[in-house]
């Protein structure tokens, strides 16, 4: 078993070791500083619109929950809230 | 039976609005992955621009309208700030409602008319999707929106003959604008990376 592990591990690092640069990439291996710097940016672009999408939308439902908490859920004749004492919560 | 200082009646529990409507939940999703779609064509065209030999917009290839294309921009943005307009008036119950929202959609419309003579105009001077990377790219990404905005007057046609048949409630009309407000948003975008 323990040697099982070991074999699989040292076969992971000599792929790792002789494995060479991947190309599949045109911009990664590109001579041009501006191709370079359009794969960075476009790499954070995409990173942070998903992420600035989901923030947004749970800032914005949790605001809009809590504007809807504070609305009253029942109506109550104000008569009733007059009548109902000193230490009525309608007084 | 008596009615409080809000109108409502007494004692009967008042409806409670859902946080989020299920047609706006919806196209807020299906707005997402179009963020998404959108994102990545713009990713692909700033990646192949930066890689174009001799520079952009390549040599020999019809250059595009700047300054008819800000005016047509500024259309599709009235075109938003009139169905904002519209919506306020629909939630005051206010006669104009009608009359701002068909501005919207003529707006709308205008916008889909002048771009496709922008374009028999461009095919004219030897533009197509073949001629290179640039009409690749421009029908690619100015297409797409296109045919975003033709459906967003679609969608926007429907909720005015709603409206006029006194059938229109918020919780179609909400949806129709998230549609449209990234419609018209994502434009702006896409003038500042295609055009300028």
């Amino acid at each position: 078993m323990r040697l099982a592990r070991v074999s699989v591990a040292a076969a992971a690092v000599a792929v790792a070791w002789l494995a060479d640069l991947a190309y599949a990439c045109p911009s990664c291996a590109s001579p041009l500083e501006e191709n370079r710097q359009a794969f960075v940016d476009t790499t954070v672009f995409l990173t942070v619109v998903p992420l600035m999408m989901m923030g947004g939308f749970i800032w914005w439902l949790r605001r809009r929950i809590r504007a809807m908490e504070d609305a009253p859920e029942i109506a109550v004749h104000e008569n009733l809230l007059r009548d109902a004492g000193p230490f009525s919560k309608g007084r | 039976m008596p009615d409080d200082a809000l109108g409502r009646a007494f004692g009967v529990p008042a409806r409670r609005e859902p946080v989020l409507p299920n047609g706006v939940l919806g196209m807020l999703i299906f707005v997402a992955t179009e963020v998404m779609f959108f994102s990545g064509l713009i990713s692909a065209f700033v990646i192949g621009k930066s890689n174009a030999v001799g520079g952009w917009p390549p040599p020999g290839q019809p250059r595009l309208p700047v300054e008819e294309t800000a005016f047509n921009t500024a259309a599709l943005l009235a075109s938003g700030v009139a169905l904002y307009f519209a919506n306020r008036a629909f939630k005051n119950g206010s006669p104009n409602t009608k009359r701002l929202l068909l501005l919207a959609i003529a707006l709308g419309g205008f916008f889909v008319v002048f771009q496709g003579a922008e374009w028999v105009a461009l095919i004219g001077e030897g533009l197509t999707l073949t001629s290179g990377q640039l009409g690749g790219f421009f029908y690619l990404l100015v297409g797409t929106h296109a045919v975003h905005v033709a459906a967003g007057f679609i969608i926007l046609l429907y909720t005015y003959s709603k409206l006029s048949h006194d059938d229109l409630d918020r919780f179609t009309f909400w949806p129709a604008q998230v549609f449209w407000y990234f419609v018209v948003g994502v434009w702006p975008i896409l003038y500042w990376q295609v055009y300028l």
